[in-house]
């Protein structure tokens, strides 16, 4: 699998005739139906949609948190219907960074903490000084050893950006990433997204309802009731 | 490593935010529990090994009534064994006047192999431990023999044509036995000196002992060896394979102590089992980030695993600690009670300790941990996915393993384990159901009562399901708790009704039938409260329905002691008081030719009703029929008998009687007047005997009330773990109701109502339970008479709800205390 990933093709996702159903009170309910498109390393693409367009299963099933009901996905050549539980979580280890609408920061841990967290899980060494490096560089080198619930919403999702860039992914989902924000906030959040990724060469996957946003994408896949439009 | 690493470094951060201290604490108390019980029990138990081989001096006895073959001994050197030799025999003193019975002991240099003796100077002077007996021409004597033959040491003292320097006061031997010669007056002489005294002739009744002493395997060589050439009259003992049993009292403490360390390992275990499920559940969205970190389902359980391994380890050598201590400080308080030698501690009880800490951890925890596996990462974007709880037979089937295999421990007998779990599962069940109907009824409360009281039982009902664990973890713990209290006071009452402070310490044999109202008469003018005399025919007990008593007995017993020797017969119009009839009947008017036989004899015999006995007394035959078996209590200081004849029976042999009466310390002198007045007549002194008795109880109480702290502990702990389960929900419903005008006040009359109730509730089924269990734990094992307690049935539901509202109140404070923003920007 590493091999693949290190070729970097310039197809980083490819989606084929995705498809999406869940088992509701009255019978099957298709969430996604027949979605396809590929999307090319550092590129970036916002998919934007209504609520219960399907927006947040797509970013689910590419980011391999759930399993598409048919269809295909690949993310760097590696077909994600053939890796089962633990290979996706090594795939989401090895080349994937998260940014959520809720932050999803350990309460537990501090700023520094929550950064250092997935490099921890891989054993690196180093994972004090890239984290407060990364902290330092989205302004919060003073609020180092903060608790989430010492944090301001800004703050809370700069650590989180911080977290999502440390392992140096090779692609970023972005589950709204202003959705809890003010604008003006979200303003410096998205700008501050935006430079992280230009820097680190990622693949960004933007998923939001807000449009101004969305048009900093270089790309827009717009979702309607499961279909791309 | 790097997992391991890991895993401290995630310890460290969830102690740091104060998630594992409860879980800690239960671990703690359960493990200190354990290791101090196990360490204590291991300690005593190899203390009283100790003691056997004291008791008997030896590692090995002969007795006989005769001199032994020379070629015994000389096996014994062979096998390279310590030997001594006493001989023990009764003899009247006479010194200025006065005379009086005493049991002469001659004592061989090597005396004792195993143990010491206590001697003193004067009466009242400090106590000297010596490893000897007297030298040749010296001879030690019990103080009593001084004041009653007007000497004083450093006197002569004549032994039959002996006479000797009066060197010594003896006042502790210990292989002092309960037979007549060791329980009259002590005086100790030095072998050499026996034959000069002239006593012992040919014919003579004296008992001789043979001690031997070296390693197990000579001695049970040795034993092997002998066992053929023995002789009827001779018998042998030995510490590993005679060693004498616990009495009754020890063996209930022993066992009630194994089963309360083991109610206290549950109520932790319910605690530990609370405490990680709250853990786990609230891991969730930590082990949701984890996944989609990128960590596999395996690498996450293992991150739990190590980390609880950790805290298994960390607690389990706290409660090491704290149980070493426990010991240690039980032992200092009861050090004036306890031998002075006292075995180490053995480092194995320790380890038990260790090990017992880490499978309850595993044993309780594991289920609610193995939920954190079943994640998914993608609760990340919908906090609404919760993994499946564990499977039932998981989460029950590991606690019962558990269970069984530590009850197994404590009562070493299957049948009995499986009835205790299976009367624990039934009264869960009970329980369970009661509680179930008894929050139902709540809701019909509801419309009848005032917005405060609704909300409160609303709660109830509505959330029937984690109440009933609720109800079902406090009832337990009540359970346990009143289980505890209840049999221990019994237990202490049961045996101090034996030893009352004034139950009888003196025992006269040998009083003739012209001298009874006499004595009788005098103990009264004394102020001496006495007992019964019962008349006493020595006879031997030779058939049952024409068999010969030796087809029926196997050997070793109960049985095969009885018709080896004389039995004290007696006939009385009614049975002792304290005697149960347990089979037949026992009327007022007997017809003659009737006998009571004691129970375990009886069963030793296979002795039914309307059996016929045959007895030999003084060379004639004597048939009664068995119209009545009574269970007899051993332990009371009063006379018993094996068979007691209906009048009209036995009465034309000759006989003595037997009395018990209580004499104060300061009144001993009464003593000497009635030996002077009755020079026949047999006393036996039984204060030393009462006293060890009595020591024995102190110390086994302590450390009774001693474990019930524990459980306490743990109980409280459980309340707590309990509270807390619920108390992410009940903070969220709180600020939403602030949120929406509720006012502080109004919350915490909630919350009261609520825990109050539900304290009543699980303490009334508490107490119904309690009285279930009691019944079925006196009848079956500790064979005590059950009596419903009133006052207890009425005071722990009102206590309970008490305590469980405060506690709850106590543990809810937050719910009103956390600021409604940050718990709602904390979701």
């Amino acid at each position: 699998m590493n091999s693949k990933i290190e070729k970097d093709n310039a197809s980083i996702i490819a989606v084929d005739k995705l498809c999406k159903t869940v088992n509701s009170h009255n019978g099957p309910l298709t969430i996604l139906s027949a979605i396809g498109f590929n999307i090319s390393s550092a590129e970036s693409v916002a998919i934007i949609g209504a609520s219960g367009s399907g927006k947040s299963t797509l970013l689910s099933l590419l980011a391999g948190l759930d399993v598409a009901s048919s269809g295909s996905i690949e993310i760097l050549g590696q077909s994600m219907s053939e890796l089962n539980e633990d290979g996706r979580a090594a795939l989401r280890h090895q080349a994937i960074g998260f940014v959520f609408q809720s932050f999803q920061l350990l309460p537990n841990l501090n700023a520094l903490e929550n950064v250092m967290l997935p490099l921890e899980l891989s054993g690196d060494k180093k994972a004090k000084t890239l984290a407060s490096d990364l902290l330092d560089r989205v302004g919060l080198s003073q609020r180092l050893t903060h608790l989430p619930s010492q944090l301001s919403g800004g703050e809370q999702q700069r650590v989180a950006l911080a977290r999502a860039f440390v392992t140096r992914p090779k692609i970023l989902f972005a589950d709204e990433p202003t959705g809890n924000l003010d604008s003006s906030t979200g303003d410096n959040i998205i700008k501050l997204l935006f430079e992280l990724n230009k820097e680190n060469q990622t693949t960004l996957i933007l998923v939001t309802h807000d449009q101004r946003l969305a048009q900093r994408c270089e790309r827009i896949i717009e979702l309607k009731a499961g279909r791309i439009i | 490593m790097n997992r391991l690493y890991l895993a401290l470094r995630f310890l460290r951060r969830d102690s740091r935010s104060g998630e594992l201290t409860l879980l800690m604490l239960a671990l703690i108390i359960a493990v200190a529990s354990s290791t101090a019980i196990s360490l204590f029990a291991d300690r005593i138990n190899r203390t009283m090994n100790y003691q056997a081989a004291e008791f008997l001096a030896a590692d090995l006895l002969l007795s006989s009534p005769e001199p032994i073959a020379y070629s015994i001994l000389q096996q014994g050197n062979k096998l390279d064994l310590k030997q001594s030799q006493t001989t023990e025999f009764s003899s009247v003193l006479m010194e200025n006047d006065e005379f009086l019975l005493v049991g002469v002991k001659a004592v061989s240099a090597n005396y004792p192999l195993y143990g010491y003796l206590k001697i003193r100077q004067q009466s009242y002077t400090e106590e000297q431990t010596v490893y000897h007996g007297p030298k040749s021409g010296n001879v030690w004597v019990e103080s009593h023999i001084l004041s009653a033959l007007k000497l004083k040491l450093g006197d002569q003292l004549r032994v039959g044509e002996k006479a000797l320097h009066i060197s010594q006061i003896v006042s502790y031997e210990p292989d002092k036995r309960g037979d007549l010669y060791s329980l009259s007056p002590r005086v100790m002489i030095n072998s050499a000196d026996l034959e000069a005294t002239q006593v012992l002739q040919a014919g003579s009744h004296a008992h001789r002992f043979f001690q031997f002493a070296g390693s197990e395997e000579n001695i049970l060589t040795f034993k092997r060896g002998l066992e053929p050439q023995l002789t009827v009259s001779q018998r042998i003992m030995d510490v590993y394979e005679d060693r004498p049993k616990l009495g009754s009292a020890l063996q209930k403490a022993e066992r009630y102590l194994g089963l309360s360390s083991i109610v206290v390992i549950l109520i932790s275990g319910v605690a530990i089992a609370m405490a990680t499920r709250r853990y786990s559940e609230r891991h969730f969205n930590s082990t949701a980030i984890l996944r989609c970190l990128g960590y596999k389902q395996n690498q996450v359980l293992q991150l739990f695993l190590w980390q609880f391994l950790l805290i298994g380890l960390i607690a389990s050598t706290i409660g090491c600690a704290v149980g070493w201590i426990s010991q240690e400080v039980l032992l200092h308080t009861l050090r004036e009670l306890l031998p002075a030698k006292i075995a180490a501690p053995s480092i194995l009880a320790v380890f038990f300790g260790m090990m017992m800490g880490i499978i309850v951890l595993f044993g309780f925890a594991l289920p609610p941990l193995l939920r954190l596996k079943r994640v998914s990462p993608l609760r990340i974007l919908r906090r609404d996915l919760v993994p499946l709880p564990s499977s039932a037979w998981l989460v029950y089937g590991l606690a019962l393993v558990l269970l069984i295999f530590l009850i197994s421990q404590y009562t070493d007998d299957l049948k009995l384990t499986l009835g205790i779990i299976g009367a624990c599962a039934l009264s869960l069940l009970i329980i369970a159901g009661l509680a179930y109907l008894l929050l139902t009824a709540t809701r019909l409360l509801l419309a009848h009562v005032n917005l405060t009281w609704r909300f409160g039982l609303q709660d109830l009902s509505r959330n029937r399901r984690s109440n009933i664990v609720q109800v079902l973890a406090f009832s337990t713990t009540l359970l346990a708790i009143i289980l505890s209290f209840t049999v221990r006071t019994d237990l202490i009452n049961d045996w101090q009704q034996h030893l009352a402070d004034e139950a009888p310490n003196h025992f006269a044999l040998n009083v003739f039938d012209d001298q009874k109202e006499a004595l009788q008469q005098e103990l009264k003018q004394q102020g001496v409260k006495v007992s019964h005399f019962y008349p006493v025919v020595r006879g031997r007990l030779v058939a049952i329905n024409t068999t010969p008593v030796q087809q029926i007995v196997t050997k070793e017993s109960q049985g095969e002691r009885a018709i080896h020797r004389d039995l004290s017969l007696t006939w009385a119009k009614a049975p002792a008081k304290d005697n149960k009839i347990t089979a037949g009947l026992w009327p007022s008017q007997r017809k003659s030719h009737m006998v009571s036989i004691e129970q375990k004899l009886a069963k030793s015999l296979k002795v039914k009703l309307g059996d016929k006995l045959t007895f030999t007394i003084a060379s004639q035959q004597v048939t009664a029929q068995v119209d009545s078996i009574r269970k007899v209590n051993w332990d009371t200081m009063k006379p018993n008998f094996y068979m007691m004849f209906s009048p009209g029976t036995i009465d034309q042999f000759a006989h003595t009687y037997i009395t018990s009466f209580y004499l104060a310390t300061e009144k001993k002198d009464v003593l000497n007047q009635l030996l002077k007045h009755y020079p026949a007549m047999t006393l036996l002194d039984v204060d030393l005997l009462l006293q060890q008795i009595k020591r024995i109880l102190i110390q086994l109480t302590a450390a009774i009330n001693y474990l019930l702290y524990f459980a306490l502990l743990a109980g409280f702990l459980v309340l707590f773990a309990a509270v807390q389960t619920t108390l992410d929900s009940r903070i969220y419903t709180g600020v939403l109701m602030r949120t929406l005008g509720a006012k502080r006040s109004f919350l915490q009359k909630i919350q009261w109502i609520e825990f109050s109730v539900l304290g009543f509730i699980a303490g009334l089924l508490a107490v119904l339970m309690a009285q279930l269990a009691i019944y079925a734990l006196y009848h079956f094992v500790l064979k005590m008479d059950f009596n419903i307690n009133l006052t207890l049935s009425l005071l722990v539901p009102l206590a309970s709800a008490l305590f469980i509202g405060l506690a709850g109140f106590w543990g809810t404070r937050s719910v009103v205390n956390q600021s409604p923003m940050q718990v709602l920007r904390e979701l």
